[in-house]
């Protein structure tokens, strides 16, 4: 079998050979369909990022230190680099080819958007809050 | 448009009538005219570089084989130059090419690193660089230049390329559509499924078993953007799933690959939108 094989050893997830559901003359199966993870999920993704840019802008525009302004832009930040970090995964550890991978990863993932959430709420009720923060450190 | 191709029709049926027969033979010959530009020049050899694989003996490494070609006994073309390698040079050599003037799709390759139709790639006339000539990138070969397109065209027939009605129009005849709906389907109608633009975007190379990639989600929006199709819904609701339309991360390489000239791109835009709004 090894004489077979004509790539290179080292590849990261290499190309499996060559399978097919079905006969050639079958359609390729459609994916389990949910809006909820096509549609829907693009729309919520979009709004979110589109909503970032006023945020991110208007705390250091306004001039003025709002707790639900620093609320609502941690919330969103979390929620757009959840949603990247989710496209990651399912593009490159894919669940058809290595489905314990794409779990694993998937819950790391949530571990640390939770992480994350814990800790900008902490820096938020028990320090000068996000917004602050980047004031401070910004010289520019 | 309409008026322009039917005058031209008519045009090209009537010159015979009105062509002296002496005109008649020299008219249309491929060959007086390719050698003309560069009648008594020195020879013009190139190097093509050309992917070779022979499934019969899969042991061996795919290899790049070297041919030279004086360009000016050559056409100028790229399926010119394989044709005369194959006649003239190596036989064993394998692709597959049918109407030479990029209708068919037949010799989508990889040339210079782009995913183009051989028959519609210029040679490039500079002699000191050698050209590279690879199937389509991140398929599955079946000899040479032969990729094997079978997922291709499975995805192809999943997404039912055909018109879908119920209601019989009221004259029993036929489907009419306005001028403003027919117009929906400028720059869709024209694909000719190369496969160039799926096999350009990487979001295909990882995903090709589930994304639908950038050739068949603008076939698919040829049927969603058809006044005269009845089944929108249903085709929306077979997309509407991480995989088949939102793997698509607006890499654009679909749009700068086409050889046709069409934007896949954004027939992927239409999609999202369509689905966004439902």
């Amino acid at each position: 079998m090894v004489g077979f094989h004509a790539s290179a050893k080292k590849q990261i997830l290499p190309p499996l050979p060559q399978s097919m559901e079905g006969t050639v003359n079958d359609p390729a199966p459609i994916p389990e369909t949910h809006p909820s993870e096509g549609s829907y999920h693009w729309t919520f993704e979009r709004l979110v990022a589109l909503g970032l840019v006023p945020l991110c802008v208007a705390p250091f525009a306004a001039g003025s230190l709002n707790p639900v302004m620093d609320a609502v832009l941690c919330s969103g930040l979390i929620l757009h680099s959840h949603i990247g970090f989710q496209a990651s995964i399912i593009d490159y550890f894919p669940t058809r080819r290595v489905p314990k991978t794409h779990t694993t990863c998937n819950w790391l993932l949530r571990a640390f958007t939770l992480g994350t959430a814990v800790g900008l709420y902490e820096f938020e009720t028990n320090d000068v809050g996000l917004t602050e923060a980047i004031r401070r450190v910004w010289t520019a | 448009m309409a008026a322009l191709r039917s005058s031209s029709r008519l045009f090209a049926s009537a010159r015979p009538l009105f062509r002296p027969a002496a005109f008649a033979r020299s008219y249309a010959t491929v060959e007086s005219s390719a050698q003309d530009p560069n009648p008594s020049d020195q020879p013009r050899v190139k190097k093509f570089q050309v992917y070779r694989w022979n499934p019969d003996q899969p042991a061996e490494k795919p290899q790049m084989q070297t041919y030279s070609l004086d360009l000016n006994k050559t056409g100028p073309m790229m399926l010119d130059a394989l044709i005369r390698i194959k006649n003239e040079m190596d036989p064993t050599l394998t692709f597959r090419r049918s109407c030479r003037e990029g209708i068919c799709g037949s010799c989508a390759m990889n040339i210079d690193g782009t995913n183009t139709l051989a028959c519609l790639c210029r040679i490039p006339t500079d002699t000191t660089k050698e050209s590279r000539i690879y199937p389509l990138p991140h398929m599955y070969v079946v000899k040479d230049l032969v990729p094997d397109l079978t997922q291709f065209y499975k995805q192809y027939k999943s997404i039912k390329p055909y018109l879908q009605r119920d209601t019989p129009t009221e004259d029993g005849l036929e489907y009419r559509q306005s001028p403003e709906e027919r117009k929906k389907l400028d720059g869709l109608y024209e694909c000719i499924l190369c496969a160039c633009c799926s096999t350009s975007c990487p979001s295909y190379w990882w995903n090709s078993e589930e994304y639908l990639g950038p050739a068949i989600l603008l076939q698919s929006y040829r049927w969603l953007a058809d006044s005269r199709d009845e089944r929108t819904a249903e085709r929306k609701a077979a997309l509407d799933n991480s995989m088949s339309v939102y793997r698509c991360h607006t890499i654009l390489n679909c749009t700068r690959t086409c050889p046709k000239g069409l934007n896949p791109a954004l027939a992927i835009a239409e999609i999202k939108k369509m689905m966004a709004a439902h």
